[in-house]
């Protein structure tokens, strides 16, 4: 056993495992998920395979298109790879993968109406190629065997996720839409946790009239529907990160004077404090050597409940167009968009970015569950 | 205490809240950095117009002078005059248009939260630490975790357009199908003027909204009805009913959860102020005609009257629903009242 093993808090860890039993694999889910997702998106430029405000290709392609092969007449010789397309006449279908990538080799795209009509200007010699995806290929070549050959091995990168209206990569735009949502929430919670731990502390150390006028507000802001209070400051603010980080933490105040001050209040009790307050020790000292340390775990596990709860508001926020200014990727806001296309049957737009929500949002709920069940083992039901 | 002069008492007391509530609102979105008046204007719009702009909406008058205003206003129920789309048509008219459509969903889903809250966390409670006691407690964290608006797409996109069993979007097929307008909700309506071809359509409309509502909701049902149950099935009345040789189901159902329901039902005041936030939202996937997709259509306005009435209305709203709530309380245990 390592000497790290042996002492402060992640040994106490370590060893949980097996004084906690389930609540210790909750916990450990939650960091597992929220250590993938902060990772990769913290390594998005290597992750991403495309600029995720650009178009990558056609509109709504499916999950799992995306490689693109080079048609030519069977006599030609010198095109062989991509490369050799630039400032080659290439058709393709309009707004389609092809013709973006034929944009992107610099080759002097002949826009068409469909693949079909692409293909047949080739067979009839007014263009050099056609860009068209694998997929496509399969489907119309063999009308034009003999006449028409493929060259070269497909290229481009898979759309793992397909793509949006607007024929950006769904895969890439989730990766990089994590850091907007998890800056919104984190700043979130660290404003309501940086406000309302000072007043809870004040409210339940000194009491009287100013604990009740305090605790009147809070309550009455904590019984309010939080995303409502959230959408009208949003709307007044305006977009960006900060101002929805702002909208949303006057919601979580309240939580985080609560449970500071329940925790004051009952702290102050304790023999030490009034041991202390004998020896002359003055509020402050008292409060930061006393009584805040005690606060600290209830603290952190709100924290991370609190996050949750904050994706969730911001991803609410940007669903109903509040949220990051447009194109920054966010998942909210890819939702909204998605949704008009929804009757069309283009399950993707929609599916990936909300299931990214749902997995953030649990990830930090596991790990504030968990880590609740630990920091406090007098809250654990028998 | 008569639970007569409690239910003053508490009347009493809701009105501090309320005053903080409406003031909490107003000085929020007045007090805000942005000028309400520009924010709603086109830039270049002459200085003259926003200045009478502003004289019409009272803003030039000093901020005291316009809390007061907003008080006195608010008190004989007057929110105001929408700017835009009609400019002059009353905040407080539309309101009540749209509030019936509110109800009426969270209604619905305020019963299937309960139904399925209340038997999830019930049953895994009597089988605790068994299979579904962990199923049932995972369910309880994931749904909270799932966004209610993607709830609403996915089930969108399953039963409306994969399956076609169920409309994705509004109240009702067509206004002509509409029942003649006594509550506005259009169940009870058609139900109270027997109108059986709009039922069931609204009846339709109605399932998936309150669906993805109510499950969203249920999760902390679960959470909540599993440790009171736990708590509950403990005591010793369960025991003792045990012992007298009534049937398990019996001592399970009317003598545990009863007990366990009383607890619960404190917690639907703040509950119920969660599922007015997750109106909001459902509406606008729905296209559901109430006060959530009202509020966020006038942001698209910036008509900063009918934002400020709206949220003002909701405040009300909670304020007396979480009255109601305790009144309910103290009348099915006395206790409380003393």
């Amino acid at each position: 056993m390592n000497d790290w093993e042996q002492v402060g808090l992640i040994a106490r860890f370590l060893r949980g495992r097996k004084w906690y039993g389930s609540e210790w694999y909750i916990t450990v889910a939650g960091a597992f998920i929220l250590f993938i997702v902060i990772s990769s998106t913290l390594l998005a430029p290597l992750l991403a395979p495309y600029n995720p405000i650009k178009p990558a290709g056609g509109r709504f392609e499916e999950p799992g298109a995306g490689k693109t092969v080079i048609v030519v007449a069977t006599g030609t010789t010198n095109i062989t790879k991509p490369a050799d397309l630039a400032g080659q006449k290439v058709a393709a279908k309009a707004h389609s993968t092809g013709s973006v990538r034929a944009e992107a080799l610099k080759a002097d795209v002949y826009p068409a109406l469909s693949v079909k009509k692409a293909l047949d200007s080739l067979a009839a010699g007014n263009v050099r190629a056609v860009l068209l995806t694998t997929q496509e290929a399969q489907k119309l070549l063999p009308a034009y065997q003999g006449a028409l050959k493929t060259v070269g091995k497909p290229f481009g990168i898979t759309f793992y996720m397909g793509t949006d209206n607007l024929g950006r990569d769904i895969w890439s735009r989730i990766i990089w839409g994590a850091r907007g949502i998890l800056l919104v929430a984190i700043l979130a919670a660290l404003f309501s946790a940086l406000i309302g731990i000072p007043l809870g502390l004040i409210s339940g150390y000194w009491g009287g009239t100013v604990d009740r006028v305090l605790s009147l507000i809070m309550d009455s802001i904590y019984a309010f529907p939080g995303l409502i209070l959230a959408i009208a400051m949003a709307a007044m603010l305006g977009p960006g990160i900060v101002n929805i980080a702002v909208a949303i933490s006057v919601v979580y105040i309240p939580t985080y004077f609560r449970i500071t001050r329940g925790q004051v209040l009952s702290v102050k009790e304790e023999l030490y404090v009034e041991a202390a307050h004998s020896l002359g020790a003055t509020a402050s000292t008292i409060i930061k050597a006393y009584i805040f340390p005690n606060v600290v775990p209830s603290i952190v596990v709100v924290f991370s409940l609190n996050i949750a709860d904050a994706i969730l508001t911001e991803a609410g926020l940007s669903f109903l167009g509040l949220g990051l200014p447009p194109p920054t990727p966010d998942w909210g806001f890819d939702l909204n968009k998605g949704r008009a296309y929804l009757p069309l049957g283009y399950w993707w737009p929609i599916t990936f970015p909300g299931a990214m929500i749902a997995l953030v949002a649990l990830g930090f709920s596991l790990l504030g569950e968990g880590l609740g069940e630990i920091l406090n083992p007098r809250l654990r039901e028998s | 205490m008569s639970l007569r002069s409690y239910i003053i008492t508490r009347i009493l007391m809701t009105i501090p809240m309320l005053l903080v509530l409406v003031t909490l609102v107003f000085f929020i979105l007045r007090v805000m950095p942005g000028d309400p008046v520009l924010a709603m204007m086109r830039p270049g719009t002459p200085k003259a117009y926003l200045n009478e702009l502003r004289h019409e909406m009272g803003l030039d008058k000093p901020i005291m002078v316009q809390y007061v205003d907003y008080l006195w206003d608010l008190a004989r129920g007057r929110l105001g005059t929408s700017l835009a789309p009609v400019r002059g048509r009353p905040v407080a008219k539309d309101l009540w248009a749209k509030f019936p459509a509110t109800l009426e969903l969270s209604l619905t889903s305020f019963l299937i939260t309960i139904i399925v809250g209340v038997s999830t966390g019930a049953y895994a409670a009597y089988k605790r630490r068994s299979a579904a006691d962990y199923t049932f407690r995972l369910y309880s964290i994931i749904i909270y975790a799932i966004p209610v608006f993607w709830l609403g797409l996915m089930f969108q996109l399953i039963f409306g357009v994969y399956l076609h069993w169920l409309p994705v979007a509004g109240r009702i097929d067509d206004l002509a199908l509409a029942p003649k307008t006594i509550t506005g909700m259009y169940l009870l309506d058609s139900v109270l003027t027997g109108n059986w071809p709009s039922f069931v359509n609204a009846a339709k409309h109605l399932i998936l909204p309150s669906v993805t509502l109510g499950l969203y909701l249920s999760g902390i049902f679960t959470r909540l009805t599993r440790s009171n149950m736990l708590n509950s099935l403990r005591q010793d009345f369960v025991t003792a009913a045990r012992a007298r040789g009534i049937s398990e189901n019996r001592v399970v159902v009317r003598h545990a959860l009863k007990n366990a329901f009383i607890p619960i039902l404190t917690m639907m005041g703040l509950q119920f102020a969660l599922l007015l936030a997750g109106a909001v939202l459902t509406e606008s996937t729905f296209s559901w005609p109430g006060l959530g997709r009202f509020l966020v259509e006038r942001i698209g306005y910036r008509d900063f009257p009918s934002i400020q009435g709206t949220v003002a209305f909701f405040a009300i709203l909670v304020a007396v629903v979480s009255l109601l709530v305790d009144i309910l309380y103290a009348y099915l245990d006395p206790r409380i009242r003393y």
